[in-house]
């Protein structure tokens, strides 16, 4: 059952890779750890959630709401909490409390106005599995391997091939460089949270499809962290396949070992790489100019 | 003294225990510590395993828990602590995570999610409160001289703190360990205080509650860090009916800190000699103004 | 003997060669520049001597030892100061406390005094304050000891910068761009307190510098480099006759 155990491993991959990519975005323009980008997964869920069944939308609606939200709550947080220690110049460690700060906010809030209920899917593929072989791909995971794919697909067009995607790549490598140069960093912050909260939103959707929804979902976001640290802060595909890399050999540690000891896993594995790799595998290491 | 009023003061004294630890680490060093819960379970625990388990006297109990915590801390310093402040951050998150995690599988020495119950309640104001005095007094004199400036340096620009013959890996490691002393230190006092241990007991919430205590007051202040943790301790209790908005209430008031006023309330005073003068000679020269208005017509 | 000597350094970064092949040797009690244009590595050859970066080949070797590849700390206590192209003061410490931290050298009381206070911690602390507050007085920020650094105006925040270099007793002094940013005035005053501290505090000074009137004023020699490479070495009546440094630097018709 070695295979089917690698296809969960795939199909969490590619959530956790779309986690990993905004977070990895955010990282390397702005130069620090969105630990809140979690609750937005949390909230695209919850969106995704009500929408299907309080609101009866269709599915496509029901994710586009969630990717539209998500991108707008994300830029939201980033206007109260992150922009004005951006203006000043503020230290890293005042970004990480701030952000941990709307982390905790959030998913508190959730808590005490929602309520700790989990709440599942209603079902909205009804697909056969798809057998190849001795194995079976369930549709949902088929599906969300397809959406991840093409989201990642997406963005990386974006970035790569379009002219607002190089504006984020001059502004990731040095923002105020770009900024003389006549690109508007406030612009190029907005548009990248939008991205990353988006990315987010519909993580949020898969995973909550897949799974479930409470309120501390966003803790995922350490798991994108890991991911984009296996690959590689800073580096887009790194977060990918850091990504794929985490789902499947956590899976695999849940499987044959216990599944209590699957998040030990991962920060060991994190904790390994750092050791070993400290780029990660595909990481840039930029040291810092004295 | 009423009940009410002692238990906020035992509250207070341990909490702040451990918010000095992490006002070092975080709040002068600047290496973010989002896992103290789980230096307070280690030292909690150990300590009670040796009450009672072995049945040994308390002192001997809490050198064990702050020793168990410290030589922990320096442990998990070796690899974390000359990794960029997220990754720490992260590093300290997920020990804290694997510490509950291995508390709750290791049934047999930890009752596992049930805890321990029973603990003898040695815990007593007479020995708390000098004892919390005295770390204060010991943490004021460690921030004053040239190893607390050293701290800041690393704090404020590492490579300038290199260039200034500042090892800061030995630094890092320093507060850490201290940190980890006094988190064990507090875990200790906290279990015999309180009679029972459980592992829901040092979660993210319990590391928030201290992290926010050290940036509430001034996370360049002891003095910041004493008033918070009374007064933050203080307010579950008064406030005990929204305790579950309390946790949002915290969350909105970290980030309102940090836009505003991120230095804290406090910032970088200190209550010492100089400024309790300044205070005297401002007093005086505002009773002294008054008194000439009013008397003479004249300012 | 040379105070510092430089052999063969090289220093890549991915596929770039940032310095290749830089050669130095510095006797006792003279100043060197080494001028060249942005991006042409002089930084990172001061970054490599202090440390910062491991050469990728060469050696340097410091008052008789080898100090290639130390650690950065151990570097400064060897008696190499230096300041930093964009200031990096401490901005939450004050003008006096900038210097009483780097003055940490002239103490040795340790971690255990640091929480109980003994004599000997009184009388040291005590030894830096007077060391810091005399260095403040030669910078004339003595009036400003309490502000705080990040409230200075750039031209002190410049000679903070310096003065707190000087509280670690250097004797190889490392200046990154001093007069940068200053008006001619500014560099005048900059250039004769220069002169004052080496005599003052028999330094060795290795200077990087774009003002060419500090270079020419200061200089015992001058390197150029250009993409990492030394294009010219000499006094600087030499270095200023040279054709490749003229087309490469100074500019046709300087």
């Amino acid at each position: 059952m070695i295979w089917q155990e690698i296809i969960n491993g795939i199909s969490i991959g590619g959530v956790y890779a779309l986690i990993a990519v905004g977070y990895s975005l955010v990282y390397s323009v702005l130069n620090f750890s969105n630990f809140a980008h979690g609750e937005v997964l949390m909230i695209g869920a919850y969106i995704g959630f009500y929408a299907l069944t309080a609101l009866r939308f269709p599915f496509w609606l029901a994710i586009a709401l969630s990717i539209v939200l998500g991108g707008v709550v994300a830029i939201t947080l980033e206007k109260i909490g992150y922009r004005p220690l951006r203006l000043r110049k503020a230290p890293t460690l005042y970004f990480m409390i701030s952000a941990m700060g709307l982390s905790i906010f959030l998913q508190n809030f959730t808590l005490v106005t929602i309520g700790p209920n989990f709440r599942t899917y209603p079902e909205v593929f009804s697909f056969d599995p798809f057998e190849i072989g001795s194995l079976s791909i369930g549709s949902l995971d088929l599906i969300i391997f397809v959406t991840t794919a093409f989201c990642l697909g997406l963005l990386t067009w974006f970035i790569y091939k379009t002219k607002l995607g190089v504006a984020i790549q001059a502004a990731a490598y040095n923002m105020r460089v770009a900024s003389l140069m006549g690109i508007n960093p406030d612009l190029v912050v907005s548009i990248v949270f939008f991205m990353a909260g988006a990315s987010a939103g519909i993580a949020g959707v898969m995973f909550g499809m897949k799974y479930t929804v409470y309120p501390w979902m966003g803790s995922l976001t350490i798991k994108a962290f890991i991911a984009a640290v296996v690959g590689g802060l800073g580096s887009l595909p790194g977060a990918v396949l850091g990504a794929f890399i985490l789902g499947v050999t956590e899976t695999f540690a849940a499987a044959f070992v216990s599944s209590a000891f699957r998040d030990l896993f991962s920060f060991a594995l994190m904790i390994f790489i750092i050791i070993l790799r400290p780029g990660g595998l595909m990481g840039v290491v930029v040291k810092e100019k004295a | 003294m009423s009940v009410y009023v002692q238990g906020i003061l035992f509250l207070s004294c341990i909490n702040l225990i451990a918010v000095l630890g992490l006002s070092l680490l975080t709040g002068f060093t600047g290496s973010f510590n989002f896992g103290q819960a789980g230096f307070l379970a280690i030292g909690a625990y150990a300590a009670t395993l040796m009450t009672v388990k072995v049945h040994a006297p308390f002192a001997v109990a809490l050198v064990t828990g702050m020793l168990a915590s410290g030589l922990v801390s320096i442990l998990l310093g070796y690899p974390t602590l000359r990794l960029k402040g997220d990754y720490f951050a992260i590093a300290t998150l997920g020990f804290a995570e694997a510490v509950r995690l291995l508390i709750e599988n290791l049934e047999k020495v930890t009752g596992g999610s049930r805890g321990i119950p029973s603990i003898p309640t040695k815990t007593s104001l007479g020995t708390l409160v000098p004892v919390t005095l005295a770390i204060v007094w010991v943490m004021r004199n460690y921030i004053a001289s040239r190893h607390g400036r050293n701290c800041v340096a690393v704090r404020e620009d590492e490579t300038a703190a290199q260039a200034i013959a500042v090892n800061v890996f030995r630094y890092k490691q320093i507060s850490f360990f201290v940190n980890g002393l006094l988190a064990g230190l507090s875990g200790g006092f906290m279990a015999h205080y309180v009679g029972f241990i459980q592992p829901s007991m040092f979660g993210i919430q319990k590391s928030t509650e201290l992290i926010v205590m050290v940036i509430f007051g001034g996370m360049h202040s002891i003095t910041g860090s004493v008033l918070s943790a009374v007064v933050l301790t203080s307010l579950p209790e008064v406030l005990r009916a929204a305790a579950a908005w309390r946790l949002v209430m915290y969350g909105a008031a970290v980030v309102f800190i940090m836009v505003v006023r991120p230095e804290g309330l406090l910032g970088s005073w200190e209550l010492n000699i100089r400024s309790i003068k300044a205070m005297y000679r401002g007093a005086s020269q505002f009773f002294r103004h008054l008194y000439l208005r009013a008397f003479h017509g004249t300012a | 003997m040379e105070l510092l000597s430089i052999q063969n350094l090289s220093k890549n970064f991915g596929g770039v060669k940032a310095v290749d092949a830089f050669n130095c040797s510095l006797p006792k009690g003279k100043i060197q520049a080494v001028i060249g244009p942005n991006g042409a590595g002089k930084t990172t050859i001061f970054n490599l001597i202090t440390g910062i970066y491991s050469p990728s080949q060469g050696a340097i070797r410091f008052d008789g030892h080898d100090i290639t590849g130390q650690a950065p700390h151990l570097i400064a206590r060897r008696g190499i100061a230096r300041t930093f192209q964009n200031i990096r003061l401490f901005p939450d410490f004050s003008v006096l406390e900038n210097i009483q931290t780097a003055g940490h050298l002239r103490a040795d009381y340790g971690v255990l005094a640091g929480f109980v206070p003994t004599p000997r911690r009184i009388r040291q602390e005590r030894e830096i304050r007077d060391h810091a507050q005399s260095l403040l007085e030669l910078v004339g920020l003595e009036d400003r000891a309490g502000e705080l650094a990040r409230n200075l105006p750039y031209g002190h925040q410049r000679r903070l910068e310096i003065a707190r270099a000087l509280a670690l007793d250097p004797q190889l002094l490392l200046l990154d761009e001093p007069a940068a940013g200053m008006n001619p005035d500014e560099t005048q005053k900059m250039v004769e307190f220069i002169h004052q501290i080496k005599e003052q505090f028999a330094l060795t000074i290795l200077l990087i510098e774009h003002h060419m009137e500090v270079v020419m004023e200061l200089s015992d020699f001058i390197t150029v480099i250009d993409f990492g490479k030394i294009i010219a070495a000499g006094t600087p009546d030499q270095v200023q006759a040279d054709p490749l440094v003229i087309e490469a630097y100074l500019g046709v018709g300087a």
